[in-house]
């Protein structure tokens, strides 16, 4: 829906991981950092950050 | 037709199948949802037909639960046209309405409002009056997704910019019946406050209507800014499809693929 509604869909992500699997938590979202990351900011903030600068 | 359907709902009334039947009435000027009971003058009798063909439509699924759950031991007989049975499907599923309290009186629609509305299935099952006619293409879905995600966020952007929060939507929608609403919930929802969140005020409606929304349309017809909401809920009922294999309102005695633990059972 996010990708029709023309949002990147990579910008949500559901991932099921155990509270006793620190580890993955970790690298899971180190990964969501880095493929946000590339995508860059979101089309939704533009016009906020523009109006802080 | 319109004389079918007349007989119809007489003979129902006559011989006491039914306490009463909704549907709507022609009257100063106007269309309006209207409770017919035995020796009730069928003269007024409209079909929702105003000027042109289903211009004049109505939620009467919505007034059937109301009476209903007032009267839950009278059988009512109700007027619908394909989306409304599907309706009726959707909350006997739902545990809104009890089948057996209801008599539905089918009647098809014409080949503009089906166009119009784009429908997959404009006449009931169970059909008093009309003719069986094809199913159209989900045209304005693929349309919209011909444009890349650039066009497609500006448009969807401006769209919901545009909403003045009327719950013009959630209250004419046949589907929503929930005491408590999730779009009033001020974790999700901010009161007062415009421009709506955007995307979230209209995607947990979408979410929301995903295993329900029977595609109506009256969502679209009623919104003030012309918001095109059916072609947001037309997206998600395609996705339930691809992903589940369930249309909702499709069959009388479906199951929600969100009301089961483990696979579908349909797949």
């Amino acid at each position: 829906m996010l990708d029709f509604c023309g949002l990147e869909k990579e910008r949500l992500r559901s991932r099921w991981v155990s509270s006793a699997e620190a580890p993955e938590f970790v690298q899971e979202i180190n990964k969501f950092v880095s493929v946000l990351k590339e995508i860059g900011r979101s089309p939704l903030k533009v016009g906020q950050a523009e109006a802080v600068a | 037709m319109i004389d079918q359907v007349k007989q119809k709902i007489k003979d129902l009334l006559t011989d006491r199948t039914v306490e009463g039947v909704i549907a709507l009435v022609h009257a100063n000027g106007h269309v309006a949802p209207c409770l017919y009971q035995k020796d009730d003058d069928l003269e007024k009798l409209c079909l929702g037909d105003s000027e042109t063909a289903g211009d004049a439509r109505y939620p009467l699924n919505k007034v059937l639960v109301t009476l209903a759950r007032q009267y839950p031991d009278a059988v009512f007989g109700v007027l619908v046209r394909g989306c409304d049975e599907r309706g009726l499907y959707g909350l006997y599923r739902l545990n809104q309405l009890n089948p057996q309290k209801v008599v539905p009186i089918g009647i098809s629609c014409p080949q503009s409002l089906a166009q119009q509305c784009q429908c997959q299935k404009p006449w009931p099952d169970e059909l008093t009056a009309g003719e069986k006619l094809d199913g159209l293409d989900q045209l304005g879905v693929r349309d919209a997704e011909s444009k890349n995600l650039q066009e497609r966020f500006t448009f969807w952007h401006d769209q919901f910019l545009k909403c003045v929060k009327c719950y013009g939507c959630r209250d004419i929608c046949p589907m929503c019946f929930c005491k408590e609403c999730s779009l009033e919930c001020e974790d999700l929802v901010s009161k007062g406050d415009l421009p709506v969140d955007i995307p979230v005020f209209h995607l947990v409606r979408a979410m929301h209507m995903a295993d329900r929304c029977i595609d109506c349309g009256l969502c679209d017809e009623t919104c003030p800014s012309d918001i095109p909401l059916r072609l947001l809920y037309k997206k998600t009922a395609e996705i339930m499809d691809t992903e589940f294999g369930f249309t909702s309102g499709l069959n009388k005695d479906e199951v929600s693929p969100f009301s089961v633990m483990g696979p579908t059972p349909n797949k």
